[in-house]
């Protein structure tokens, strides 16, 4: 089907950003519940982590759907109900398996970068 | 002044969205689109302002619909929303009377492509024929034997009544694989001229 094109490494890089979002996502949701539009900002202001902020949405539902988040509507202070995002059990399990699986990869890939450069 | 102009930048925008995110259910559509218009609002008023500028920066920061709905499409779309074979048989079976049914009802039942209520309205559409020729045959025949003797039975040969009858249960199956068949495309079809 598809070859390796040019984009080949943006592609690649996009989607190991979007594997890493979704476990940022919980991440940021460990200490309590948040709202949609609250969780783009906080994703947003990480460098080089999100490009479009919009596709947050869907992955949002993709978490939900995979019961990794559940969610809940609450009045806000000002405009209508906002729907807010809460880490489920399996949800705080997924995180700490990727947290640790993570630091390996992580690590493992730095060291190789690093050793390949400096040759 | 600048509302005009905003509303109809943002409208654009949402309508793209809605058209590039036509293979998702319309449930999952309507959401996503509810989200990313929530999401602007928010947006401008956290920017405390909603000229033309404000309203491009937010779009900007929002990235293009399409990839957007790309970001919802694959996993979400292949399940529900979409006519597969899976779907196409069970409407080609459903068009054949008592035995295709025998097929065409448990697919249509597996299938996730329709939501539960449209299965139901599908199914008993299509066997609605059957139920009441059963009901106006054991009121007709309750007379002349037990219910449902073979059709060699003396007395119930086969008349204009049976006919008709056997026409409606073919036209019932039909009807209700035409029924299903349009619940699939209208999810299919992207929705843009509600907006």
């Amino acid at each position: 089907m598809h070859c390796m094109e040019p984009g080949g490494t943006r592609n690649s890089l996009s989607q190991l950003r979007r594997g890493a979002v979704e476990y940022c996502v919980l991440a940021l949701l460990r200490e309590g519940e948040r709202y949609g539009f609250e969780l783009v900002r906080k994703l947003s202001e990480v460098d080089g982590l999100v490009t479009s902020e919009g596709t947050i949405y869907p992955l949002l539902t993709r978490l939900r759907r995979d019961k990794l988040v559940t969610t809940f509507w609450r009045e806000s202070e000002a405009g209508p109900p906002r729907r807010y995002y809460e880490l489920t059990e399996e949800g705080r399990e997924a995180l700490a398996g990727f947290t640790q699986e993570w630091a390996r990869f992580r690590d493992g890939v730095d060291g190789l970068l690093e050793q390949e450069g400096s040759r | 002044m600048t509302t005009v102009h905003q509303n109809a930048l943002v409208a654009d925008y949402l309508r793209r969205l809605e058209r590039a995110a036509a293979s998702l259910t319309r449930q999952r559509r309507a959401e996503l689109v509810a989200e990313i218009q929530e999401h602007i609002d928010d947006a401008l008023l956290e920017a405390g302002a909603a000229d033309e500028v404000a309203v491009r920066n937010v779009l900007e920061r929002l990235g293009a619909p399409e990839e957007i709905a790309a970001a919802a499409g694959p996993p979400t779309a292949s399940p529900a929303g979409r006519a597969g074979r899976l779907e196409i048989a069970a409407l080609v079976a459903l068009a054949v009377p008592f035995v295709g049914w025998l097929v065409g009802i448990p697919l249509v039942l597996l299938s996730q492509a329709w939501k539960g209520r449209d299965k139901a309205i599908g199914v008993l559409l299509g066997l609605s024929p059957v139920f009441l020729g059963a009901l106006v045959m054991t009121a007709g025949e309750g007379h002349s034997g037990p219910v449902g003797a073979p059709t060699d039975t003396p007395g119930s040969g086969v008349g204009p009544f049976e006919v008709s009858v056997l026409g409606l249960v073919i036209l019932g199956g039909l009807v209700g694989a035409i029924f299903l068949a349009v619940r699939l495309r209208r999810d299919a079809e992207p929705r843009a001229l509600e907006a």
